[in-house]
């Protein structure tokens, strides 16, 4: 767009208005804050819901439920499904929360079988404190995932009690599964007595399927089997089963979304506003690039150098602090036991640079188009 | 102290439209998601609000304070409950209330869209407990006969349209047939987006003996004495809440989303205020001649500092102005589907206010830095400014 040689020239003018380029970055960088924010929230959105064709696991759950509190399936059904042809592993699973609602740092329990926890919950996942065996020493021990760990301070010997239930911390894990990172996983007898389920009740099965194509036949045969049963199933694959369970965060993604295009138009406004302001501000300076023999096609790419620097410093700032704020935060939404956390992708930044970089030229046409159509001595009689 | 004339200062706003088109614009900008986000959280506070100021005690399961629909009490409760002195009684009838409350799938006849609502078996004492709720239309659901009665509030939570939850139409729950007999309101109240049914019906539906809690209206009794009936009834392992207390502790779960949504009003108001500042410093600045000519004629510092806080604040309340305009177009009486509830958005006289004052806010805040920059210069340093 402009020569390299006048890089430092441009600059020099970001320098020289230091406040108002302040102003304007620090404007452009709280939009694209939110901007971030918002698009981070949709991509754990996506990551929790979006199936990639090779998962293979089910969630049986009871027919026409949405909340763990009122599922309630016959532990004894986990015989049945194992017979079923195609069938893996069944782990039966106990889920407890405080609240069914939609809010931020809410723990799921998860009661798992002793002797399954290792190939049910452990996949994949890495201990970063504690031990296994410490867990299958007491009854009452859980392991719980870091994000929870870290922002409710917990290490491994801590006591946490939640909804009536109180565990002891035997270890910390991190999971590449965005809903074990807000989990606590406990004994299942446990959990059925502390929260007064009753043993023999449990809220789902994970079933994993030998072939992943296989994934809806064997849904619909569990479904088949226990349709006349007193508690029939309705089985989802694992995706399926969370997409469904978040629709009340995936509709507040929605409107945020709204919310972040919101704030793109107060960036552009801003970017604008600070360019038309700066060169109204250099009408003289203007004519003497003139009268240098600077034409005014140039001047006007130099007023959009400008414009699209201040748009794209304010949005390193504002991607910055929100990768920050969230790195550090660790936020997650938690609806029915089910988390969303909120992740930047590296498509977010580069989507937000690129933003800032296309508003910050189309915010410099106007003023470029109208600093470039100036004459010499009109620009000195406007001083 | 001489001042300046207002129309000075009315004038003064014409002679940069652009500039002032975009003032105006951010400001209201500002103003609407200010509002946005104050109507959000009033509307949660009013609906979260339900309990407050009653005379009513929640019976539940120990443990399960924070989520009705996670307790499960004995039937038997009922029953014990109303063996308690003191607890009022209209015309021989004690006024104890057994409820279930359950998250349920619904589906309407012949679809398979899943409908997710929030259905509360009753008694008909539970019109003597909530007294907010009004029926509108219809009649209040029969049992053995598979009835309903929707909340004002329903089609909002369910996602269809009102005429779907019209009195005679039906809908599907544990795949039985459920038909509309009754239609009510209970405005500002959880119950307006309920869907209520006969206990029993509701139990037999979901195989389901037990209940979530069973709500009192204490007359003579005070709280103390419930907790004190309930801490020595160990077999029916129960707790005894105030309903304002129970909707507090709801309240105080959803103060993270609440701070989110102020996090966010507050990032876009920063934004709004840094773009003020630098329109009014560039204004400001532009007329430094100006007003060093002003001063030369006699108008004093503070004078001039007030008729620039007065242009600021005029285009600050004409943005103001149309970002209530715009609120009012697009926020009121929206009704917002949140997490097993819904609440309604109203611009009443709180949320307008702030929208106004924060207006008026932006107008002040952003004309102080850029005047007092201004106007700390010597008079003869500002005439000879360009």
């Amino acid at each position: 767009m402009i020569a390299p040689r006048y890089v430092p020239f441009v600059l020099r003018h970001v320098v020289r208005y230091r406040l108002r380029s302040l102003l304007t970055i620090g404007g452009i960088a709280m939009a694209m804050f939110l901007f971030v924010g918002v698009r981070a929230l949709q991509q754990g959105v996506r990551e929790a819901t979006v199936s990639t064709g090779s998962e293979n696991t089910l969630v049986v759950y009871r027919e026409n439920r949405y909340c763990p509190f009122s599922s309630k399936l016959p532990q004894d059904y986990a015989r049945r499904i194992a017979q079923i042809p195609g069938v893996e592993q069944v782990v039966p699973v106990q889920i407890m929360v405080g609240n069914c609602r939609a809010s931020l740092d809410v723990i799921t329990f998860r009661g798992i079988p002793r002797e399954q926890l290792e190939q049910a919950a452990l996949r994949g996942v890495t201990l970063t404190a504690g031990s296994v065996a410490d867990w299958q020493r007491r009854t009452d021990s859980a392991l719980i995932g870091h994000r929870v760990a870290k922002r409710r301070g917990l290490s491994v010997g801590d006591r946490l009690e939640i909804a009536g239930v109180t565990i002891a911390v035997a270890g910390i894990f991190k999971s590449p599964k965005p809903q074990d990172q807000e989990a606590a996983f406990v004994h299942l007898p446990f959990l059925q007595r502390s929260s007064g389920l009753g043993l023999g009740t449990v809220t789902q099965f994970n079933v994993s399927v030998q072939d992943p194509t296989q994934l809806d036949a064997v849904a619909a045969q569990i479904d088949e089997a226990f349709a006349a049963a007193q508690e029939p199933t309705s089985t989802w694959n694992e995706k399926a089963f969370a997409a469904r369970a978040v629709a009340d965060i995936v509709e507040l993604a929605g409107f945020a979304s709204w919310l972040g295009w919101g704030a793109l138009a107060a960036v552009f406004a801003l970017v604008i506003n600070a360019i038309i302001l700066s060169v109204q501000d250099r009408i003289r300076d203007h004519a003497i690039l003139q009268t240098l023999g600077y034409r005014g096609e140039l001047i006007a790419r130099l007023i959009i150098a400008e414009s699209a620097i201040l748009a794209v410093a304010g949005g390193l700032v504002g991607i910055g602090a929100a990768a920050g704020t969230l790195h550090w935060g660790k936020f997650a939404m938690s609806v029915e036991g089910l988390s969303v956390q909120a992740n930047i992708a590296s498509e977010t930044v580069g989507l937000g640079l690129a933003t800032c970089l296309v508003l910050g030229i189309v915010a410099g046409l106007f003023p470029a188009w109208q600093a470039g159509r100036r004459e010499i001595a009109g620009c000195f009689r406007a001083v | 102290m001489k001042y300046l004339p207002f129309d000075y200062a009315i004038r003064n706003l014409w002679r940069a439209p652009l500039r002032m088109a975009i003032a105006i614009t951010g400001c209201a900008l500002v103003v609407v998601i200010l509002m946005a986000a104050t109507s959000f959280v009033q509307g949660m506070r009013r609906t979260l609000s339900g309990g407050a100021g009653s005379d009513n005690v929640i019976l539940l399961g120990a443990g399960s304070e924070e989520s009705l629909e996670r307790s499960q009490i004995s039937s038997a409760v009922s029953a014990h409950a109303k063996t308690i002195p003191g607890l009022r009684e209209r015309l021989g009838e004690l006024f104890v209330s057994p409820e279930v409350h359950m998250a349920m799938i619904l589906s309407r006849p012949g679809a398979r869209e899943e409908l997710r609502g929030v259905v509360r078996g009753v008694v008909p004492q539970a019109l003597l407990v909530h007294p907010r709720v009004q029926l509108t239309a219809g009649r209040f659901p029969q049992a053995g006969q598979d009835e309903l009665m929707v909340g004002a509030l329903v089609d909002a939570k369910l996602g269809v349209a009102a005429a779907d939850l019209a009195i005679g139409k039906a809908l599907m729950m544990d795949d039985r047939e459920w038909t509309i007999v009754g239609q009510f309101n209970a405005p500002t109240a959880v119950m307006d987006a309920e869907i209520w049914t006969s206990l029993t019906d509701l139990q037999v539906a979901t195989q389901r003996d037990t209940l979530s809690c069973v709500i009192i209206t204490l007359d003579g009794a005070e709280l103390a004495d419930i907790e004190a009936w309930a801490a020595t009834r160990l077999d029916l392992e129960l707790s005894a809440l105030s309903e304002s207390e129970y909707y507090a502790a709801l309240q105080r779960f959803y103060a993270p989303v609440r701070a989110m949504i102020w996090a966010t009003a507050a990032l876009m108001s920063l934004a709004g205020i840094f773009g003020g500042f630098n329109t009014l410093y560039a204004a400001f600045a532009a007329r430094t001649r100006e007003l060093g000519t002003l001063q030369c004629l006699g108008f004093s510092r503070r004078a001039i500092f007030v008729s620039l806080t007065q242009e600021s604040v005029m285009t600050a309340t004409i943005g103001a102005l149309s970002g209530i305009g715009i609120a009012y177009v697009l926020l009121d009486g929206q009704a917002v589907r949140f997490s097993m509830g819904v609440f309604e958005l109203r611009l009443d006289e709180v949320v307008v206010s702030v929208g106004l004052c924060a207006g008026l806010l932006l107008g002040v805040l952003g004309a102080v830095p850029p005047a007092l920059r201004c106007l700390r210069l010597p008079i003869s340093s500002a005439l000879r400014s360009s």
